[in-house]
């Protein structure tokens, strides 16, 4: 009986132990995501399974969300770098298109198809170093430089992606090994419960992981964060970190980042057409945001944000499930993205008045002051100048 | 914070006038205008058959011609660009514009559609009243989130700019339909004084937004919240309430574009109506010498950048090129006046000229 109740305390004194961690209030945001991401699971557990053995939290319902959401969670991935920086990247979007077309144009030339897709992803890089001179070199802001990317990649993809008529339209691409590629899977199980694991889902959980390694375990990831701290990267550069050239980086990261999704749409897709990814970018961004992600930099994880695509993606798994139009998954998407960012916002207050309440002598001032600040920063979202 | 930045104003103080033009914000929009116009010009010279850019004729009392089609295009933009301007001069941004666009307009043709009496004046201006007020709320709702919230601009509009569309899709069942209104479209296709309806409404509004910014203090309590919200509100400056102001004139502005835009056609399409225009109108701000960091803001110089981003697709078209190089086009545009007016190239600028006047200085002293 007693060493029961020892084994209770025991487990009682890790939880808080560990709780503290978990709840402290940088991961708060993130426990959030996972949270709602396993409230939806179960929501779908309930409401969808049954039929006939069929379970909606299993590994083919589940891969298949993989599947579908690959090339999201890489352009998610690449704009976590960048609005952990403070800035923002409009282009991606637009960059998907270009790649795509970029790749139903090259195949049929004859170009092979490993140098094909490595030129498709250093179009992205391209696409993003330009980003990041702009920001860098010339202090253009990152909303306005990505901007003009934005239509810059748009206007070429418009200008490549015509048939040999030069009538704009969705290009077909027809290759062998291209095609190989994206039915390429791994097999698992049988029968129903058959699931499998693509090249696409591959290449974003490397992705994943790269990032994951880089943001955390290197100096250029330090810098990344420190660039976001709302200083425009002056403590980090007093630390002996690069936060110049870093930001040039952070830029070509989601520009090469952009260029993989591209790569994984076309897989996906199976065309090269100028008018794909439109609004894309905001997918990216909402999906980070989602992710816990804090648009104002500084703050946040990768894993949050492909958590944060995956609850993006259950969405329109429901919503048809549930006999609603398409146009409803927008209106709860914004809901979504509602409630989260009021959730963000409540955990930044509380987390000053905690603050406040430990440092100062007068806890209310310091409070009210702490709280200024914080307007003061978020309204500085877009602040990148030299 | 480049605006504030003195050193460029000040040490080109001393040259001459010309130098003050030159590093005049303005300077690079009108200069790009000029020479977009300048090469339509040259592009589409005119013939017997065919008018030419500059020509303006005048048919029925009614005054046609390129020129007009471009203030025509430019209308909605600038209504758009002029509450943008106000938004990002106090260091925010809204990209809740273009859905607001959808928005109104779904609602106002809805009822128009459901009315059995849509040909009478008073109807029309009941579905405009519906069409502003569903503006000047949502633009309320992005103040609310911004300046009692706190929540980021950026974000803050962004939900609605997601979640927007989807409305006024459920609003219109996502249906195209048109309706037959002579009064509404009035709006969009009439002319008051030879000079087509929208441009005299979107001219009255910007002379109103323009006085009533610059002949009040209010213009200078935006521009405090934008350089330093925290100091302004040390100082006194109720920041939340005209945070909520702004951003509703935001939205009551983008309702009314909304109507602007789809009374020509006066069909309901939630899916392309505004789309992707909020960019446009960031556009018009910035290309208009208004840093997205917040505080000076130009209203003339985004009056310029309207005029410059509606031109830009007619252009393309001028030039002869295939209508799909349009954004490439536009990127280009954006990018040469972004880095022709950069910080980095106008301190380089005012560091040779201070150079020159410096050696000239020593040369002949006085």
């Amino acid at each position: 009986m007693s060493s029961a109740l020892q084994w209770i305390n025991r487990a009682g004194a890790w939880g808080v132990k560990y709780g503290k961690v978990l709840f402290a209030s940088r991961f708060l945001p993130v426990i959030g995501t996972l949270a709602t991401l396993v409230i939806m699971l179960i929501f779908g557990q309930i409401r969808y399974s049954g039929r006939m053995g069929y379970s909606f939290v299993s590994l083919p319902v589940l891969t298949a969300l993989l599947q579908n959401n690959a090339y999201l969670i890489v352009l998610a991935i690449g704009m976590t770098f960048v609005i952990l920086s403070g800035g923002i990247d409009l282009s991606v979007g637009a960059v998907v298109a270009l790649t795509t077309v970029v790749i139903a144009r090259l195949l049929p030339v004859g170009v092979p198809l490993g140098i094909t897709l490595i030129i498709a992803v250093l179009v992205g890089t391209a696409m993003g170093l330009l980003i990041g001179v702009m920001v860098q070199s010339f202090g253009i802001q990152p909303f306005i430089a990505s901007l003009a990317v934005l239509f810059l990649a748009r206007g070429l993809s418009n200008v490549i992606g015509v048939d040999e008529n030069g009538v704009v339209r969705s290009l077909a691409i027809v290759h062998e090994g291209f095609a190989k590629l994206a039915s390429w899977s791994i097999k698992f199980g049988e029968g129903r419960a058959i699931w499998r694991i693509n090249a696409s889902v591959l290449i974003a959980i490397a992705v994943l992981i790269i990032a994951y390694l880089v943001l955390h375990h290197t100096r250029f990831g330090r810098t990344v964060y420190g660039i976001g701290q709302g200083d425009n990267g002056m403590a980090a550069g007093l630390m002996g970190l690069n936060p110049e050239r870093s930001k040039i980086a952070i830029y070509m990261i989601s520009g090469t980042c952009a260029g993989i999704a591209g790569v994984l749409f076309a897989l996906f897709m199976q065309t090269g057409f100028c008018q794909h990814g439109i609004g894309m970018e905001l997918d990216a961004i909402a999906a980070v945001v989602i992710g816990g992600t804090l648009l104002a930099g500084g703050s946040g994880f990768v894993l949050g944000s492909a958590a944060g695509v995956l609850v993006y993606g259950l969405i329109f798994v429901f919503i048809p499930r549930e006999g609603l139009d398409a146009t409803w998954s927008r209106i709860f998407m914004g809901v979504i993205l509602l409630l989260f960012v009021l959730l963000q916002r409540a955990i930044t207050v509380r987390g000053e008045k905690r603050s406040a309440g430990h440092g100062a002598k007068k806890p209310q001032l310091a409070s009210k002051k702490a709280s200024i600040d914080e307007g003061h920063r978020d309204n500085r979202t877009e602040v990148n100048d030299e | 914070m480049s605006q504030l930045d003195p050193t460029s104003r000040q040490s080109v103080k001393a040259p001459n006038f010309v130098i003050q033009v030159f590093t005049h914000r303005l300077f690079w929009p009108v200069v790009g205008l000029i020479l977009l116009w300048v090469a339509c010009g040259i592009a589409l010279p005119g013939s017997d058959t065919a008018p030419g850019f500059w020509s303006i004729t005048m048919m029925d009392g009614h005054l046609f011609g390129q020129i007009i089609d471009i203030l025509r295009a430019a209308a909605p933009i600038l209504l758009l660009a002029l509450g943008m301007c106000l938004v990002i001069a106090t260091g925010g941004i809204d990209l809740s514009v273009g859905a607001v666009m959808a928005l109104s307009s779904s609602v106002s043709l809805s009822y128009l559609i459901s009315s059995p009496t849509r040909e009478t004046l008073p109807t029309v201006l009941i579905a405009i009243g519906l069409g502003l007020l569903t503006g000047l709320v949502v633009g309320l709702f992005n103040g609310t989130m911004v300046a009692r919230l706190k929540i980021q601009p950026f974000i803050a509009t962004l939900i609605i700019m997601v979640a927007g569309r989807g409305v006024a899709f459920a609003f219109t069942g996502g249906r195209i339909e048109s309706v037959v209104s002579p009064p509404f479209k009035f709006l969009g296709s009439g002319f008051v004084l030879s000079l087509p309806t929208q441009v005299v409404i979107v001219t009255i509004v910007a002379a109103i937004v323009m006085i009533s910014v610059r002949m009040s203090a209010l213009g200078v309590l935006v521009e405090s919240i934008g350089v330093n919200r925290q100091a302004s509100f040390l100082a006194g400056v109720p920041a939340s309430s005209i945070l909520m102001l702004v951003y509703g004139l935001c939205g009551l502005l983008a309702g009314l574009a909304g109507m602007i835009y789809v009374a020509p056609t006066m069909a309901t399409n939630a899916n392309a109506i505004g789309l992707m225009l909020e960019l446009d109108a960031i556009l018009c701000v910035v290309l208009g010498g208004t840093a997205l960091s917040g505080g000076k803001f130009y209203l003339s110089g985004t009056v310029v950048g309207a005029l410059l981003v509606a031109t830009l697709p007619k252009a393309v078209i001028y030039f002869g090129f295939p209508m799909q190089i349009t954004p490439l086009f536009k990127g280009l545009v954006i990018l040469i006046i972004c880095i022709a007016q950069s910080q980095t190239l106008r301190d380089q600028f005012a560091r040779r000229s201070l150079r020159r006047s410096v050696a000239l200085a020593e040369g002949s002293p006085s």
